[in-house]
């Protein structure tokens, strides 16, 4: 079995190696609970060339955290939020502008052409992104929860089978973000299904602090290694305790 | 109650031969729907109707919907009377309605009440900037197949004509129906609504299709309902009365 880091050296040990090349990881949790931060030290591991695709940062943002736990910030980030920003959010603020303030002849002569409403398909965009990408390659989607907002969830589906396809016949690796218990629950499931490795962040208030974990929902063919791992969150990242 | 102040102000549209059929011109303010299968001068009387507003000094608005203005203007340079001065100055101003959906964000194939109250607005709002008197949009059809309802049709005719009424504003709505249609426009909520009618038409005698207008109802003015044949030329257009004689049904 050939093995990749996820990025945490004891969790690497307790998979028996790291996730297996090929693998598609989903990483889930409540808001506050890491998942993001996750996301960036997964990002700063292994020896494939990295991806991370963002829907809710700012690239300076991403690469200011890696910096701080000083990671490898050798990465390339496509930034899915600033396209929507720039492609749909900004035009809505200017439609809203123009509905009610009204719209002046010379609001209509600055219209050109390439101002002409298409809406960017974003899931497209990123199945298309991936499909590029020189194997073996090491993708952050975060998070899938974006596309579940502005898609119709079959819609997704497919594109993360794919994704998930590609991922393992190019022996690579993909995770994904996904707030838990947001998403309806069949959607949740199906996503769940076509992860290979599950990795849930969750904490428990005891006494005056949080107890954190880290709960290895599933990992495929392994059912021996699914557990929970005591975790906490210090100047190196997250460390199992 | 208000007191009838006899006749209506007229909107002299210049056009030879019609003013007489509506003695004197179109009662100012008034939406008339302009209605016609294709190839009947619809456009050609609309355009018209604008020039010579145009030219006496009447800020002229052409709406287009279906066709690009540009290419629109393209069609229009026959006419001896129209100069690219009109346009140049403001007095004629084209605008593709197909801007202003996308302006205000209506893209999707349906609008909603709200989003016909938007454009109402803005139509209207862009008319009295320009300080408009004669408007034109063409056609009210296209604007119709994005209404869908009769009850959608029935509030955006409603409103508009009063909107444009408020500023004293003379429109006219081209209006398309299909050949052997027996209504006046396609969605038979229009018509229901407007000031006017006139109806366009083709016809076909001795092995010639002429085109042919008459008015079907005109609110404020009394007028002919007969038939006309009509004829583009680069003068424009001209109406003669359609000779009752010969083998036409007509």
């Amino acid at each position: 079995m050939k093995f990749t880091s996820i990025g945490i050296k004891a969790l690497d040990e307790h998979l028996g190696g790291g996730v297996s090349k090929g693998s598609t990881v989903l990483v889930m949790g409540t808001p506050g609970s890491g998942t993001e931060f996750f996301a960036k030290q997964f990002a700063s591991a292994g020896d494939e060339a990295v991806t991370y695709f963002t829907s809710t940062e700012r690239d300076e943002d991403i690469l200011g955290v890696m910096r701080e736990y000083g990671w490898k910030t050798d990465l390339s980030i496509v930034n899915i939020g600033t396209k929507y920003y720039e492609n749909v959010l900004a035009k809505k603020l200017e439609i809203s502008r123009f509905r009610q303030e009204g719209i002046t002849l010379s609001d209509i002569r600055r219209f050109e052409e390439k101002d002409m409403h298409r809406e960017e398909n974003f899931l497209t965009f990123l199945s298309y992104e991936i499909s590029k990408l020189e194997p073996p390659f090491r993708v952050v989607i975060n998070s899938l929860d974006f596309f579940l907002e502005n898609y119709d969830s079959a819609e997704v589906l497919m594109a993360m089978r794919t994704i998930k396809a590609h991922t393992q016949h190019s022996e690579s690796v993909t995770l994904m973000t996904m707030l838990k218990g947001v998403h309806d629950s069949r959607i949740q499931s199906s996503i769940e299904d076509l992860s290979d490795v599950i990795l849930e962040l969750d904490r428990e208030k005891v006494g005056h602090e949080y107890k954190k974990y880290m709960i290895v929902q599933k990992v495929r063919n392994r059912p021996v290694m699914v557990g929970i791992v005591p975790c906490s969150f210090d100047e190196t990242g997250i460390r199992p305790s | 109650m208000a007191k009838r102040s006899g006749e209506r102000a007229r909107c002299v549209t210049g056009i030879e031969g019609f003013d007489t059929v509506l003695y004197g011109g179109i009662p100012r303010s008034n939406t008339v729907l302009l209605t016609g299968s294709c190839g009947t001068g619809k456009t050609s009387l609309a355009l018209e109707f604008l020039i010579h507003g145009a030219t006496k000094g009447e800020n002229s608005l052409f709406v287009s919907v279906t066709e690009n203005s540009d290419k629109m203007l393209a069609n229009i340079i026959p006419y001896n009377f129209f100069t690219d001065d009109l346009v140049e100055s403001g007095k004629l101003v084209f605008v593709d309605l197909p801007v202003m959906y996308e302006r205000l964000g209506m893209t999707k194939a349906e609008l909603s009440m709200e989003e016909i109250d938007l454009l109402v607005t803005a139509i209207a709002s862009l008319a009295r900037e320009l300080g408009t008197k004669r408007l034109v949009i063409d056609s009210i059809t296209s604007v119709c197949y994005k209404l869908k309802t009769s009850e959608k049709i029935r509030d955006f005719v409603l409103k508009l004509s009063k909107a444009l009424t408020d500023i004293d504003c003379t429109s006219i709505l081209v209006s398309e129906v299909a050949a052997q249609s027996d209504s006046y426009s396609m969605f038979g909520v229009e018509e229901a609504i407007s000031d006017g009618i006139v109806l366009m038409a083709n016809m076909e005698r001795r092995g010639d299709l002429l085109r042919t207008l008459q008015v079907i109802k005109m609110r404020g003015t009394m007028h002919s309902r007969a038939k006309y044949v009509l004829d583009l030329t680069p003068e424009g257009v001209l109406l003669v009365p359609l000779l009752k004689g010969g083998s036409t049904r007509a």
